[in-house]
Protein backbone atom coordinates (compact mmCIF):
# COMPACT_ATOMS: atom_id res chain seq x y z
CA UNK A 1 0.00 0.00 0.00
CA UNK A 2 1.09 3.51 -0.75
CA UNK A 3 2.23 5.67 2.11
CA UNK A 4 0.31 8.50 0.49
CA UNK A 5 -3.36 9.25 0.92
CA UNK A 6 -3.36 11.40 -2.17
CA UNK A 7 -1.18 11.28 -5.27
CA UNK A 8 -1.70 13.87 -7.98
CA UNK A 9 0.41 13.93 -11.12
CA UNK A 10 0.20 16.60 -13.81
CA UNK A 11 -3.43 17.42 -13.08
CA UNK A 12 -5.07 19.74 -15.59
CA UNK A 13 -8.62 21.05 -15.64
CA UNK A 14 -9.78 23.20 -18.53
CA UNK A 15 -13.11 24.87 -19.15
CA UNK A 16 -13.08 25.56 -22.86
CA UNK A 17 -10.09 27.84 -23.40
CA UNK A 18 -9.67 28.63 -19.71
CA UNK A 19 -7.26 26.57 -17.62
CA UNK A 20 -8.47 26.44 -14.02
CA UNK A 21 -5.84 23.94 -12.85
CA UNK A 22 -2.59 23.98 -14.73
CA UNK A 23 -0.44 20.87 -14.49
CA UNK A 24 -0.14 20.50 -10.74
CA UNK A 25 1.50 17.58 -8.96
CA UNK A 26 1.60 16.90 -5.24
CA UNK A 27 1.26 14.15 -2.67
CA UNK A 28 -0.30 14.09 0.75
CA UNK A 29 1.08 11.61 3.25
CA UNK A 30 -1.23 9.46 5.35
CA UNK A 31 -2.23 11.29 8.51
CA UNK A 32 -0.99 14.64 7.25
CA UNK A 33 -2.72 17.99 7.59
CA UNK A 34 -2.35 19.58 4.19
CA UNK A 35 -3.50 23.03 3.14
CA UNK A 36 -4.07 24.77 -0.15
CA UNK A 37 -3.56 28.45 0.34
CA UNK A 38 -4.47 30.93 -2.34
CA UNK A 39 -6.86 33.67 -3.37
CA UNK A 40 -10.42 33.02 -4.48
CA UNK A 41 -10.44 31.74 -8.04
CA UNK A 42 -6.93 30.27 -7.79
CA UNK A 43 -8.05 26.69 -8.48
CA UNK A 44 -8.31 25.36 -4.92
CA UNK A 45 -11.97 24.37 -5.06
CA UNK A 46 -11.65 22.92 -8.55
CA UNK A 47 -8.81 20.72 -7.32
CA UNK A 48 -10.83 19.51 -4.33
CA UNK A 49 -13.85 18.80 -6.51
CA UNK A 50 -11.70 16.64 -8.77
CA UNK A 51 -10.18 14.81 -5.79
CA UNK A 52 -13.65 14.16 -4.38
CA UNK A 53 -14.97 12.78 -7.73
CA UNK A 54 -17.41 15.65 -8.21
CA UNK A 55 -15.63 17.05 -11.24
CA UNK A 56 -13.97 15.24 -14.12
CA UNK A 57 -10.38 16.23 -14.84
CA UNK A 58 -9.11 17.14 -18.28
CA UNK A 59 -5.87 15.21 -17.91
CA UNK A 60 -3.39 13.89 -15.38
CA UNK A 61 -3.52 11.17 -12.79
CA UNK A 62 -5.28 11.41 -9.45
CA UNK A 63 -5.33 8.69 -6.82
CA UNK A 64 -7.14 9.06 -3.54
CA UNK A 65 -6.73 6.40 -0.86
CA UNK A 66 -4.99 4.32 -3.51
CA UNK A 67 -7.95 4.42 -5.94
CA UNK A 68 -8.10 6.19 -9.28
CA UNK A 69 -10.82 8.86 -9.14
CA UNK A 70 -12.06 8.10 -12.66
CA UNK A 71 -11.94 4.32 -12.63
CA UNK A 72 -13.10 3.61 -9.07
CA UNK A 73 -15.10 6.65 -7.97
CA UNK A 74 -17.30 4.79 -5.47
CA UNK A 75 -14.23 3.27 -3.78
CA UNK A 76 -12.86 6.80 -3.41
CA UNK A 77 -16.22 8.08 -2.11
CA UNK A 78 -16.30 5.48 0.67
CA UNK A 79 -12.91 6.70 1.93
CA UNK A 80 -13.50 10.44 1.83
CA UNK A 81 -15.64 13.07 3.48
CA UNK A 82 -16.04 16.43 1.77
CA UNK A 83 -17.22 19.56 3.58
CA UNK A 84 -17.95 21.91 0.74
CA UNK A 85 -17.51 25.65 0.79
CA UNK A 86 -21.25 26.27 0.68
CA UNK A 87 -22.82 24.37 3.54
CA UNK A 88 -25.05 21.78 1.93
CA UNK A 89 -27.81 20.45 4.14
CA UNK A 90 -31.39 19.33 3.68
CA UNK A 91 -33.00 22.45 5.11
CA UNK A 92 -36.46 20.93 5.44
CA UNK A 93 -35.16 18.14 7.65
CA UNK A 94 -33.92 17.95 11.21
CA UNK A 95 -30.31 17.48 12.30
CA UNK A 96 -31.14 13.84 13.03
CA UNK A 97 -32.67 13.24 9.62
CA UNK A 98 -29.77 14.88 7.82
CA UNK A 99 -27.20 12.67 9.51
CA UNK A 100 -29.16 9.44 9.41
CA UNK A 101 -29.82 9.66 5.67
CA UNK A 102 -26.12 10.15 5.00
CA UNK A 103 -25.33 7.23 7.28
CA UNK A 104 -27.58 4.77 5.44
CA UNK A 105 -26.42 6.02 2.04
CA UNK A 106 -22.87 5.21 3.13
CA UNK A 107 -23.96 1.68 4.01
CA UNK A 108 -24.69 1.87 7.75
CA UNK A 109 -27.75 0.04 9.03
CA UNK A 110 -30.54 2.37 10.25
CA UNK A 111 -29.71 1.44 13.86
CA UNK A 112 -25.99 2.11 13.38
CA UNK A 113 -26.74 5.34 11.52
CA UNK A 114 -28.90 6.52 14.41
CA UNK A 115 -26.23 5.60 16.97
CA UNK A 116 -23.48 7.31 15.01
CA UNK A 117 -25.65 10.38 14.40
CA UNK A 118 -26.34 10.61 18.14
CA UNK A 119 -22.61 10.45 18.93
CA UNK A 120 -21.70 13.09 16.39
CA UNK A 121 -24.53 15.44 17.34
CA UNK A 122 -23.10 15.30 20.85
CA UNK A 123 -19.56 15.90 19.65
CA UNK A 124 -20.54 18.99 17.64
CA UNK A 125 -22.80 20.26 20.45
CA UNK A 126 -26.11 20.02 18.61
CA UNK A 127 -27.91 17.35 20.65
CA UNK A 128 -30.41 19.85 22.05
CA UNK A 129 -31.50 21.08 18.62
CA UNK A 130 -31.23 17.75 16.81
CA UNK A 131 -35.01 17.49 16.31
CA UNK A 132 -35.39 20.96 14.86
CA UNK A 133 -35.31 21.71 11.17
CA UNK A 134 -31.99 22.95 9.92
CA UNK A 135 -33.58 26.21 8.72
CA UNK A 136 -33.64 27.33 12.37
CA UNK A 137 -29.87 26.79 12.86
CA UNK A 138 -27.30 29.61 12.99
CA UNK A 139 -24.40 29.70 10.52
CA UNK A 140 -22.02 28.13 13.05
CA UNK A 141 -24.50 25.37 13.90
CA UNK A 142 -25.05 24.62 10.22
CA UNK A 143 -21.30 24.35 9.66
CA UNK A 144 -20.96 21.97 12.61
CA UNK A 145 -23.83 19.81 11.39
CA UNK A 146 -22.32 19.78 7.92
CA UNK A 147 -19.04 18.63 9.39
CA UNK A 148 -20.82 15.95 11.43
CA UNK A 149 -22.44 14.70 8.20
CA UNK A 150 -19.05 14.43 6.56
CA UNK A 151 -17.89 12.26 9.47
CA UNK A 152 -20.86 9.87 9.54
CA UNK A 153 -19.00 7.08 7.74
CA UNK A 154 -15.73 7.73 9.60
CA UNK A 155 -13.75 8.67 6.46
CA UNK A 156 -10.00 8.18 6.20
CA UNK A 157 -9.52 11.42 4.31
CA UNK A 158 -11.28 14.71 4.95
CA UNK A 159 -11.60 17.43 2.34
CA UNK A 160 -12.59 20.80 3.71
CA UNK A 161 -13.19 23.71 1.38
CA UNK A 162 -12.89 26.99 3.29
CA UNK A 163 -14.26 25.31 6.43
CA UNK A 164 -14.47 28.43 8.58
CA UNK A 165 -15.45 31.05 6.05
CA UNK A 166 -17.98 33.46 7.48
CA UNK A 167 -17.70 32.13 11.03
CA UNK A 168 -17.01 34.26 14.07
CA UNK A 169 -13.67 33.75 15.88
CA UNK A 170 -15.19 31.56 18.60
CA UNK A 171 -16.93 29.24 16.12
CA UNK A 172 -13.74 29.13 14.07
CA UNK A 173 -11.74 28.09 17.15
CA UNK A 174 -14.20 25.24 17.87
CA UNK A 175 -13.84 23.93 14.31
CA UNK A 176 -10.05 24.21 14.45
CA UNK A 177 -9.86 22.27 17.70
CA UNK A 178 -12.05 19.54 16.30
CA UNK A 179 -10.07 19.27 13.08
CA UNK A 180 -6.85 18.96 15.08
CA UNK A 181 -8.45 16.21 17.14
CA UNK A 182 -9.52 14.30 14.04
CA UNK A 183 -6.08 14.63 12.57
CA UNK A 184 -4.46 13.45 15.79
CA UNK A 185 -6.72 10.41 15.67
CA UNK A 186 -5.33 9.48 12.27
CA UNK A 187 -7.48 11.21 9.66
CA UNK A 188 -5.72 12.79 6.73
CA UNK A 189 -7.02 16.33 6.34
CA UNK A 190 -6.83 18.47 3.22
CA UNK A 191 -8.23 21.96 3.46
CA UNK A 192 -8.37 25.01 1.31
CA UNK A 193 -8.32 28.42 2.83
CA UNK A 194 -7.48 32.00 2.08
CA UNK A 195 -7.01 32.75 5.76
CA UNK A 196 -3.26 32.83 6.44
CA UNK A 197 -3.66 32.37 10.18
CA UNK A 198 -5.82 29.30 9.61
CA UNK A 199 -3.21 27.69 7.40
CA UNK A 200 -0.48 28.61 9.88
CA UNK A 201 -2.42 27.29 12.87
CA UNK A 202 -3.50 23.97 11.37
CA UNK A 203 -1.42 22.75 8.45
CA UNK A 204 1.79 20.75 8.61
CA UNK A 205 2.20 20.95 4.83
CA UNK A 206 1.16 23.83 2.65
CA UNK A 207 0.90 24.53 -1.04
CA UNK A 208 0.56 28.09 -2.30
CA UNK A 209 -1.70 28.05 -5.34
CA UNK A 210 -2.26 30.93 -7.72
CA UNK A 211 -3.76 31.01 -11.21
CA UNK A 212 -4.11 27.23 -11.22
CA UNK A 213 -0.46 26.56 -10.45
CA UNK A 214 1.30 25.48 -7.27
CA UNK A 215 3.75 28.28 -6.71
CA UNK A 216 5.59 26.70 -3.77
CA UNK A 217 4.95 23.99 -1.20
CA UNK A 218 6.47 22.82 2.06
CA UNK A 219 6.05 23.12 5.80
CA UNK A 220 5.07 26.57 7.10
CA UNK A 221 8.51 26.85 8.77
CA UNK A 222 10.32 25.88 5.58
CA UNK A 223 8.30 28.32 3.53
CA UNK A 224 9.02 31.12 5.98
CA UNK A 225 12.72 30.30 5.92
CA UNK A 226 12.65 30.73 2.17
CA UNK A 227 11.90 34.43 2.62
CA UNK A 228 15.43 34.81 3.91
CA UNK A 229 14.91 35.15 7.64
CA UNK A 230 13.27 37.51 10.09
CA UNK A 231 12.22 41.10 9.87
CA UNK A 232 14.23 43.67 11.87
CA UNK A 233 12.35 46.94 12.35
CA UNK A 234 13.92 50.11 13.80
CA UNK A 235 11.72 53.06 14.70
CA UNK A 236 13.34 56.49 15.07
CA UNK A 237 12.14 59.79 16.47
CA UNK A 238 12.13 61.36 13.01
CA UNK A 239 12.24 60.46 9.34
CA UNK A 240 15.53 62.35 9.07
CA UNK A 241 17.18 60.04 11.61
CA UNK A 242 15.83 56.98 9.80
CA UNK A 243 17.32 58.23 6.52
CA UNK A 244 20.70 58.79 8.19
CA UNK A 245 20.59 55.30 9.71
CA UNK A 246 20.47 53.61 6.27
CA UNK A 247 24.13 54.20 5.56
CA UNK A 248 25.12 53.05 9.05
CA UNK A 249 23.06 49.86 9.06
CA UNK A 250 23.40 48.67 5.46
CA UNK A 251 26.95 47.18 5.79
CA UNK A 252 25.63 44.83 8.51
CA UNK A 253 22.71 43.52 6.46
CA UNK A 254 24.09 40.88 4.09
CA UNK A 255 23.63 42.76 0.82
CA UNK A 256 20.07 43.85 1.63
CA UNK A 257 19.24 47.53 1.53
CA UNK A 258 16.73 48.40 4.24
CA UNK A 259 13.41 49.93 3.31
CA UNK A 260 12.41 53.21 4.97
CA UNK A 261 8.83 54.24 5.58
CA UNK A 262 8.67 57.66 7.30
CA UNK A 263 10.56 57.07 10.59
CA UNK A 264 10.68 53.26 10.28
CA UNK A 265 13.57 51.31 8.85
CA UNK A 266 12.92 47.68 7.97
CA UNK A 267 15.10 44.87 6.64
CA UNK A 268 15.03 41.08 6.27
CA UNK A 269 17.96 39.25 7.87
CA UNK A 270 18.84 35.63 8.50
CA UNK A 271 19.99 35.85 12.10
CA UNK A 272 18.32 38.89 13.53
CA UNK A 273 19.25 37.96 17.12
CA UNK A 274 22.97 38.17 16.31
CA UNK A 275 22.78 41.22 14.08
CA UNK A 276 20.55 43.41 16.30
CA UNK A 277 23.20 44.14 19.02
CA UNK A 278 25.74 45.06 16.34
CA UNK A 279 23.21 47.40 14.72
CA UNK A 280 22.55 49.15 18.03
CA UNK A 281 26.27 49.56 18.79
CA UNK A 282 26.91 50.99 15.34
CA UNK A 283 23.97 53.38 15.59
CA UNK A 284 25.13 54.59 19.04
CA UNK A 285 28.58 55.38 17.72
CA UNK A 286 26.89 57.38 14.93
CA UNK A 287 24.82 59.14 17.62
CA UNK A 288 21.56 57.70 16.28
CA UNK A 289 19.22 56.31 18.90
CA UNK A 290 16.19 54.29 17.76
CA UNK A 291 13.04 54.64 19.87
CA UNK A 292 12.39 50.90 19.44
CA UNK A 293 13.82 47.82 17.81
CA UNK A 294 11.58 44.88 16.89
CA UNK A 295 12.38 41.47 15.48
CA UNK A 296 9.41 39.63 13.87
CA UNK A 297 8.95 36.30 12.15
CA UNK A 298 7.73 36.57 8.56
CA UNK A 299 4.08 35.66 8.08
CA UNK A 300 2.76 33.36 5.38
CA UNK A 301 1.24 36.49 3.85
CA UNK A 302 4.77 37.94 3.47
CA UNK A 303 5.91 34.77 1.72
CA UNK A 304 2.87 34.70 -0.55
CA UNK A 305 3.34 38.31 -1.60
CA UNK A 306 7.04 37.72 -2.24
CA UNK A 307 6.35 34.64 -4.37
CA UNK A 308 3.23 35.74 -6.23
CA UNK A 309 3.45 39.51 -6.27
CA UNK A 310 0.02 40.23 -4.81
CA UNK A 311 -1.84 39.61 -1.58
CA UNK A 312 -4.00 36.56 -1.00
CA UNK A 313 -7.07 38.74 -0.56
CA UNK A 314 -6.95 39.82 -4.20
CA UNK A 315 -9.26 37.53 -6.12
CA UNK A 316 -8.18 36.06 -9.40
CA UNK A 317 -10.45 38.19 -11.53
CA UNK A 318 -9.66 36.35 -14.74
CA UNK A 319 -11.49 33.39 -13.27
CA UNK A 320 -14.41 35.41 -11.97
CA UNK A 321 -14.94 37.31 -15.20
CA UNK A 322 -15.28 34.09 -17.11
CA UNK A 323 -18.01 33.06 -14.65
CA UNK A 324 -17.03 29.46 -14.23
CA UNK A 325 -19.99 27.24 -13.51
CA UNK A 326 -19.14 23.68 -12.52
CA UNK A 327 -22.74 22.55 -13.12
CA UNK A 328 -22.66 23.70 -16.69
CA UNK A 329 -19.10 22.63 -17.29
CA UNK A 330 -19.72 19.05 -16.26
CA UNK A 331 -18.66 16.78 -13.47
CA UNK A 332 -19.13 13.26 -12.34
CA UNK B 1 -26.16 -7.88 -3.06
CA UNK B 2 -25.63 -4.95 -5.42
CA UNK B 3 -29.31 -5.04 -6.41
CA UNK B 4 -30.27 -5.08 -2.74
CA UNK B 5 -28.04 -2.06 -2.10
CA UNK B 6 -29.58 -0.29 -5.08
CA UNK B 7 -33.11 -0.93 -3.80
CA UNK B 8 -32.02 0.21 -0.35
CA UNK B 9 -30.64 3.46 -1.74
CA UNK B 10 -33.84 4.07 -3.69
CA UNK B 11 -35.92 3.39 -0.58
CA UNK B 12 -34.09 5.96 1.56
CA UNK B 13 -33.97 8.56 -1.20
CA UNK B 14 -37.69 7.98 -1.86
CA UNK B 15 -38.49 8.58 1.82
CA UNK B 16 -36.36 11.70 1.85
CA UNK B 17 -37.91 12.99 -1.41
CA UNK B 18 -41.43 12.36 -0.09
CA UNK B 19 -40.69 14.21 3.15
CA UNK B 20 -39.18 17.08 1.14
CA UNK B 21 -42.26 17.33 -1.07
CA UNK B 22 -44.63 17.36 1.93
CA UNK B 23 -42.75 20.07 3.84
CA UNK B 24 -43.75 22.61 4.94
CA UNK B 25 -47.36 21.43 5.17
CA UNK B 26 -48.92 24.87 4.37
CA UNK B 27 -47.13 24.73 1.00
CA UNK B 28 -49.42 21.82 0.07
CA UNK B 29 -52.54 23.93 0.34
CA UNK B 30 -52.42 25.53 -3.16
CA UNK B 31 -52.02 22.14 -4.83
CA UNK B 32 -55.24 20.96 -3.16
CA UNK B 33 -57.07 24.27 -3.12
CA UNK B 34 -56.81 24.93 -6.85
CA UNK B 35 -58.47 21.71 -8.06
CA UNK B 36 -61.19 22.06 -5.42
CA UNK B 37 -61.70 25.73 -6.36
CA UNK B 38 -62.09 24.98 -10.08
CA UNK B 39 -64.39 22.07 -9.30
CA UNK B 40 -66.71 24.18 -7.14
CA UNK B 41 -66.74 27.20 -9.48
CA UNK B 42 -67.14 25.35 -12.77
CA UNK B 43 -69.72 22.85 -11.51
CA UNK B 44 -71.80 25.83 -10.31
CA UNK B 45 -71.22 28.06 -13.36
CA UNK B 46 -71.83 25.50 -16.09
CA UNK B 47 -74.79 23.63 -14.55
CA UNK B 48 -77.00 24.38 -17.59
CA UNK B 49 -74.50 22.92 -20.05
CA UNK B 50 -75.65 19.41 -19.22
CA UNK B 51 -78.79 20.08 -21.26
CA UNK B 52 -76.66 20.08 -24.41
CA UNK B 53 -76.46 16.83 -26.36
CA UNK B 54 -73.35 14.82 -25.51
CA UNK B 55 -73.57 15.27 -21.74
CA UNK B 56 -75.99 12.34 -21.33
CA UNK B 57 -77.97 14.36 -18.78
CA UNK B 58 -75.45 13.89 -15.97
CA UNK B 59 -74.51 16.75 -13.64
CA UNK B 60 -71.64 19.05 -14.62
CA UNK B 61 -69.96 18.07 -11.34
CA UNK B 62 -69.84 14.49 -12.58
CA UNK B 63 -68.53 15.64 -15.96
CA UNK B 64 -65.87 17.94 -14.45
CA UNK B 65 -64.73 15.66 -11.61
CA UNK B 66 -61.95 13.94 -13.64
CA UNK B 67 -60.53 17.38 -14.50
CA UNK B 68 -60.16 18.11 -10.79
CA UNK B 69 -58.34 14.81 -10.34
CA UNK B 70 -56.06 15.66 -13.24
CA UNK B 71 -55.33 19.10 -11.80
CA UNK B 72 -54.42 17.59 -8.43
CA UNK B 73 -51.86 15.45 -10.24
CA UNK B 74 -50.50 18.40 -12.23
CA UNK B 75 -50.08 20.54 -9.13
CA UNK B 76 -48.50 17.82 -7.00
CA UNK B 77 -46.02 16.58 -9.59
CA UNK B 78 -45.09 20.08 -10.75
CA UNK B 79 -43.21 20.57 -7.45
CA UNK B 80 -40.67 17.84 -8.26
CA UNK B 81 -38.62 20.15 -10.48
CA UNK B 82 -38.62 22.84 -7.79
CA UNK B 83 -37.48 20.36 -5.14
CA UNK B 84 -34.68 19.20 -7.41
CA UNK B 85 -33.47 22.68 -8.31
CA UNK B 86 -33.47 23.61 -4.61
CA UNK B 87 -31.17 20.64 -3.98
CA UNK B 88 -28.93 21.66 -6.86
CA UNK B 89 -28.61 25.31 -5.90
CA UNK B 90 -28.14 24.54 -2.19
CA UNK B 91 -25.32 22.09 -2.93
CA UNK B 92 -27.23 19.16 -1.41
CA UNK B 93 -27.30 17.48 -4.80
CA UNK B 94 -23.47 17.42 -4.72
CA UNK B 95 -23.62 15.82 -1.29
CA UNK B 96 -25.72 13.01 -2.74
CA UNK B 97 -23.40 12.70 -5.74
CA UNK B 98 -20.35 12.04 -3.57
CA UNK B 99 -22.14 9.32 -1.61
CA UNK B 100 -21.11 5.85 -2.81
CA UNK B 101 -24.44 5.13 -4.46
CA UNK B 102 -25.70 4.62 -8.00
CA UNK B 103 -26.49 8.16 -9.04
CA UNK B 104 -29.63 7.17 -10.89
CA UNK B 105 -31.20 6.17 -7.56
CA UNK B 106 -31.45 9.91 -6.76
CA UNK B 107 -33.90 10.35 -9.67
CA UNK B 108 -35.71 7.03 -9.22
CA UNK B 109 -36.27 7.70 -5.51
CA UNK B 110 -37.67 11.12 -6.35
CA UNK B 111 -39.95 9.73 -9.08
CA UNK B 112 -41.48 7.14 -6.77
CA UNK B 113 -42.12 9.87 -4.20
CA UNK B 114 -43.76 12.02 -6.88
CA UNK B 115 -45.97 9.12 -8.01
CA UNK B 116 -47.11 8.38 -4.47
CA UNK B 117 -47.82 12.02 -3.71
CA UNK B 118 -49.79 12.41 -6.96
CA UNK B 119 -51.88 9.36 -6.11
CA UNK B 120 -52.51 10.58 -2.55
CA UNK B 121 -53.50 14.08 -3.71
CA UNK B 122 -55.77 12.59 -6.36
CA UNK B 123 -57.33 10.50 -3.59
CA UNK B 124 -57.94 13.62 -1.48
CA UNK B 125 -59.62 15.38 -4.41
CA UNK B 126 -61.80 12.29 -5.01
CA UNK B 127 -62.87 12.53 -1.39
CA UNK B 128 -63.87 16.16 -1.97
CA UNK B 129 -65.81 15.10 -5.09
CA UNK B 130 -67.65 12.45 -3.09
CA UNK B 131 -68.43 14.96 -0.34
CA UNK B 132 -69.88 17.30 -2.99
CA UNK B 133 -72.23 14.57 -4.15
CA UNK B 134 -70.16 13.11 -6.98
CA UNK B 135 -69.63 9.39 -7.55
CA UNK B 136 -67.03 6.93 -8.77
CA UNK B 137 -69.21 4.63 -10.84
CA UNK B 138 -66.56 1.93 -11.09
CA UNK B 139 -66.36 1.68 -7.28
CA UNK B 140 -63.32 0.74 -5.26
CA UNK B 141 -61.55 -1.14 -8.08
CA UNK B 142 -62.04 1.91 -10.30
CA UNK B 143 -60.68 4.16 -7.56
CA UNK B 144 -57.51 2.05 -7.36
CA UNK B 145 -57.09 2.23 -11.14
CA UNK B 146 -57.52 6.04 -10.99
CA UNK B 147 -54.79 6.26 -8.34
CA UNK B 148 -52.52 3.99 -10.40
CA UNK B 149 -53.00 6.04 -13.55
CA UNK B 150 -52.65 9.23 -11.51
CA UNK B 151 -49.36 8.04 -10.04
CA UNK B 152 -48.03 7.09 -13.46
CA UNK B 153 -49.04 10.37 -15.05
CA UNK B 154 -47.69 12.28 -12.03
CA UNK B 155 -44.27 10.72 -12.57
CA UNK B 156 -44.48 11.47 -16.29
CA UNK B 157 -45.41 15.12 -15.75
CA UNK B 158 -42.69 15.62 -13.13
CA UNK B 159 -40.11 14.71 -15.76
CA UNK B 160 -40.68 18.07 -17.49
CA UNK B 161 -39.89 20.12 -14.38
CA UNK B 162 -36.93 17.91 -13.46
CA UNK B 163 -35.48 18.18 -16.96
CA UNK B 164 -35.70 21.98 -16.83
CA UNK B 165 -34.20 21.93 -13.31
CA UNK B 166 -31.23 19.85 -14.45
CA UNK B 167 -30.63 21.84 -17.62
CA UNK B 168 -30.99 25.35 -16.16
CA UNK B 169 -30.17 24.94 -12.45
CA UNK B 170 -32.39 27.94 -12.05
CA UNK B 171 -35.42 28.18 -9.79
CA UNK B 172 -37.35 30.73 -11.83
CA UNK B 173 -36.82 28.85 -15.08
CA UNK B 174 -37.97 25.64 -13.41
CA UNK B 175 -40.98 27.33 -11.88
CA UNK B 176 -41.96 28.69 -15.30
CA UNK B 177 -42.74 25.13 -16.45
CA UNK B 178 -45.98 25.69 -14.51
CA UNK B 179 -47.45 27.54 -17.50
CA UNK B 180 -47.55 24.26 -19.44
CA UNK B 181 -50.37 23.29 -17.12
CA UNK B 182 -52.81 25.63 -18.89
CA UNK B 183 -52.66 24.36 -22.49
CA UNK B 184 -52.30 20.75 -21.45
CA UNK B 185 -55.29 20.94 -19.07
CA UNK B 186 -57.66 23.19 -20.93
CA UNK B 187 -57.05 22.21 -24.56
CA UNK B 188 -58.75 18.94 -23.75
CA UNK B 189 -62.27 17.71 -23.22
CA UNK B 190 -62.15 19.36 -19.80
CA UNK B 191 -65.13 21.69 -20.36
CA UNK B 192 -67.03 20.04 -23.21
CA UNK B 193 -67.20 16.55 -24.67
CA UNK B 194 -65.36 15.97 -27.95
CA UNK B 195 -68.63 15.72 -29.88
CA UNK B 196 -69.36 19.39 -29.12
CA UNK B 197 -65.97 20.65 -30.29
CA UNK B 198 -65.06 21.66 -33.85
CA UNK B 199 -62.37 23.15 -36.11
CA UNK B 200 -58.74 23.61 -35.13
CA UNK B 201 -59.60 23.45 -31.46
CA UNK B 202 -60.99 19.95 -31.83
CA UNK B 203 -57.82 18.91 -33.69
CA UNK B 204 -55.64 20.43 -30.95
CA UNK B 205 -57.66 18.59 -28.30
CA UNK B 206 -57.21 15.31 -30.17
CA UNK B 207 -53.46 15.90 -30.45
CA UNK B 208 -53.10 16.66 -26.75
CA UNK B 209 -52.06 13.45 -24.99
CA UNK B 210 -53.64 14.66 -21.75
CA UNK B 211 -57.07 14.38 -23.42
CA UNK B 212 -56.72 10.59 -23.43
CA UNK B 213 -55.68 10.45 -19.79
CA UNK B 214 -58.60 12.69 -18.89
CA UNK B 215 -61.01 10.47 -20.83
CA UNK B 216 -59.67 7.43 -19.00
CA UNK B 217 -60.37 9.18 -15.69
CA UNK B 218 -63.83 10.16 -16.96
CA UNK B 219 -64.55 6.59 -17.89
CA UNK B 220 -63.60 5.44 -14.40
CA UNK B 221 -65.46 8.21 -12.57
CA UNK B 222 -68.67 8.53 -14.58
CA UNK B 223 -68.92 6.46 -17.78
CA UNK B 224 -68.07 3.00 -16.41
CA UNK B 225 -65.50 0.40 -17.45
CA UNK B 226 -64.70 1.51 -21.02
CA UNK B 227 -61.76 -0.84 -21.31
CA UNK B 228 -60.39 0.62 -24.56
CA UNK B 229 -60.49 4.20 -23.26
CA UNK B 230 -58.80 3.22 -19.99
CA UNK B 231 -56.17 1.18 -21.80
CA UNK B 232 -55.41 4.07 -24.18
CA UNK B 233 -55.10 6.38 -21.16
CA UNK B 234 -52.47 4.11 -19.61
CA UNK B 235 -50.60 3.73 -22.91
CA UNK B 236 -50.50 7.50 -23.45
CA UNK B 237 -49.35 8.11 -19.85
CA UNK B 238 -46.63 5.50 -20.32
CA UNK B 239 -45.60 7.09 -23.64
CA UNK B 240 -45.37 10.54 -22.06
CA UNK B 241 -43.41 9.01 -19.17
CA UNK B 242 -40.90 7.45 -21.57
CA UNK B 243 -40.35 10.84 -23.20
CA UNK B 244 -40.19 13.03 -20.09
CA UNK B 245 -38.39 10.63 -17.76
CA UNK B 246 -36.06 9.75 -20.62
CA UNK B 247 -35.20 13.42 -21.04
CA UNK B 248 -34.75 13.73 -17.26
CA UNK B 249 -32.30 10.85 -17.23
CA UNK B 250 -30.41 12.23 -20.23
CA UNK B 251 -30.18 15.66 -18.58
CA UNK B 252 -29.11 14.01 -15.34
CA UNK B 253 -26.42 12.08 -17.16
CA UNK B 254 -25.20 15.28 -18.79
CA UNK B 255 -25.13 17.04 -15.43
CA UNK B 256 -23.21 14.37 -13.58
CA UNK B 257 -20.77 13.27 -16.27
Amino acid sequence: MSEHSIEVNHLVKKYGGFTAVNNISFTVAKGDFFGFLGPNGAGKTTTLRILSTLLRKTSGEVKVAGYDVDREPNAVRRKIGFAMQDISLDNLASGWENLQLLGVLYGLSPADARKRAGELLGVVGLSKVADKWVTSYSGGMRRRLDLAGVLMHDPEILFLDEPTQGLDPQARRIIWDYLRKLNNEGSTVVLTTHYMEEADALCRELAFIDKGTIVRSGTPAKLKAQLGGEQIILTFGSADQAEKAIAVVTPLLEKETPAVTENRLQATVKEAGKIAPKVITKLESAKLFPASINITQPTLEDIFVKLVGHTIQEEDESNLIKGRDPFVEGRM
Amino acid sequence: MQTLNFLREIKYLFIRGLKQSLRPVPALIPSLFMPAFFLIIFSAAFTSLINLPGFSGKSYLVFYAPVAILQAIFFSSGDAGIDLVVDITSGYFDKLLIAPIRHVSIIIGKLIGVGLRAAVQAGIVILIILLMGGKIVTGLPGLLVILLLGGLFGMAWSGIGMTIALLTKNQRATQSSFILFFPFTFITTAQLPLSLLSGWYKTAVQLNPVTYILEAFRSLTSNGWQTHTIWVGFMVAAGVAVLTIGSTLLSFRKTVS
